[in-house]
């Protein structure tokens, strides 16, 4: 019986395959962390809407303030998405035949809600509060992004406990006045110095807590 | 070496992009495909946050709307002026006792009034708010209103009509509406109403002011 001898070519492998033995491994970390990284699995989540309201047309286009509707943000910890009756604060008599407001009328009628699909879900271990952010200088955009530019509503933050951390650990950038907290086009780091934002955050006394039973309790 | 062997090795090292490739495509751009949620924990508890869905009923609220007939506790309104904006039977003529008419009371319905009211109204009340032009251009449309839109056009605060009336009329008209104006009572809590009816009653004084009405130290700067 004819022993098996490796062919002379399989000696060229030799050094490829420790390159690549040592190389595997890295690449498997950088690939799970960057493809399993919240910016890639949960930011950008946009899901498709009973009702095609634009955000861009209502906030963008007609200036309309981002608490005539989200009403609860500034008193309680969740901005509510509003009832059917704010959108037929103006929709009973503006488009009022439009088959893109059918979903809404058939609502108003019934009295059931409309179905909006939440984008911003967080884990329901974690407690955030808005009112203790927006009655703080720490603005919807912070978060929420240019939503006044947005034909559909995404997630624009991972809305991860590092990305959440970043600003706890560094508020100074993201304080404004809370004259300014629903002006989206707004941005302090242009409008105001560090040292300006340094006194809000002593005027709004921030001091940002890392502590677990902050978020989580 | 045979041909198979290195071509295979190519594939497979072609391959490997594969992946990075997916999840910088994944970022780039919004998408419905999200969140991907691989590690559970308890992400997904068994309660009921505010605005989630509660299968138990047919309207599939979690948040259960008050039972008719009933008041929940704190929200007795009890007191006509601070409420309906009434006093013996009549609107009332004043704020409420619950206010001061100061600065900050005007200033927080200042703010309350460009949220809530400019839309329609405009910035200065005399109603040329966005909503407002945008529906006098709809109206306006050659091939006749856009959907079905009817619109008349939004009253200006400064019009007679509504400067005579009393604090606690245009107080009611806020909280209830008046003619196609919806009620704000749902939207707009009670003091903030107050405010933005103080707020009113200086826009309408700023629009019918003298020089005298301006305090003398002030007058440089007009």
């Amino acid at each position: 019986m004819s022993r098996f001898l490796f062919p002379r070519w399989t000696n060229n492998l030799l050094p490829f395959i420790l390159v690549t033995g040592a190389i595997m491994p890295l690449y498997a970390v950088l690939v799970v962390a960057y493809g399993f990284s919240p910016k890639t699995i949960d930011a950008g989540y946009m899901p498709t809407q009973p009702v095609p309201y634009s955000h861009a047309t209502h906030v963008g286009k007609l200036g309309l303030d981002c608490r005539y509707c989200h009403t609860t943000v500034e008193r309680t910890s969740f901005a509510a998405v509003p009832p059917t009756q704010t959108c037929m604060n103006c929709h009973t008599q503006i488009h009022r035949e439009s088959p893109k407001l059918a979903e809404v009328r058939s609502s108003y009628e019934t009295g059931l809600p409309i179905e909006w699909v939440k984008v911003h879900k967080l884990p329901d271990y974690s407690y955030f509060n808005h009112a203790a952010h927006v009655n703080r200088g720490v603005s919807c955009v912070e978060c929420h992004g240019r939503v006044d530019q947005m034909e559909v509503v995404y997630r624009h933050s991972p809305l991860a406990m590092g990305w959440c951390l970043e600003c706890h650990r560094d508020p100074i950038d993201r304080l404004r006045p809370v004259s300014q907290i629903t002006n989206l086009a707004w941005d302090q780091r242009i409008e105001m110095t560090r040292e300006e934002r340094e006194a809000l955050a002593t005027q709004y006394h921030i001091n940002p807590s890392e502590n677990c039973s902050t978020c989580h309790r | 070496m045979p041909r198979i062997i290195v071509y295979t090795l190519l594939i497979l090292g072609l391959l490997l992009l594969l992946p990075p490739v997916i999840a910088a495509n994944a970022r780039s751009r919004p998408n419905p495909n999200r969140p991907i949620n691989i590690i559970q924990d308890m992400d997904l508890q068994a309660k009921f946050l505010p605005q989630t869905e509660n299968d138990l009923f047919a309207d599939k609220r979690s948040q259960r709307p008050a039972v008719l007939g009933t008041v929940a506790r704190g929200e007795a309104y009890l007191d006509a002026h601070l409420n309906d904006g009434v006093v013996d039977g009549q609107w009332a003529t004043t704020l409420p006792s619950q206010f001061t008419l100061d600065a900050k009371l005007l200033l927080r319905g200042q703010e309350r009034f460009n949220i809530y009211c400019t839309p329609c109204h405009g910035y200065t009340g005399v109603g040329n708010g966005t909503v407002n032009q945008r529906a006098m251009e709809l109206v306006a449309n050659a091939e006749g209103p856009v959907n079905g839109t009817v619109w008349v056009a939004a009253k200006s605060l400064h019009d007679p009509t509504v400067t005579i009336q009393p604090v606690g009329q245009i107080f009611n008209s806020i909280t209830h509406g008046v003619r196609n104006m919806a009620g704000y009572g749902s939207q707009v809590p009670t003091e903030d109403r107050w405010a933005i009816v103080a707020y009113v009653r200086a826009l309408q004084l700023s629009q019918n002011a003298s020089l005298s009405d301006v305090p003398s130290d002030k007058r440089g700067g007009l």
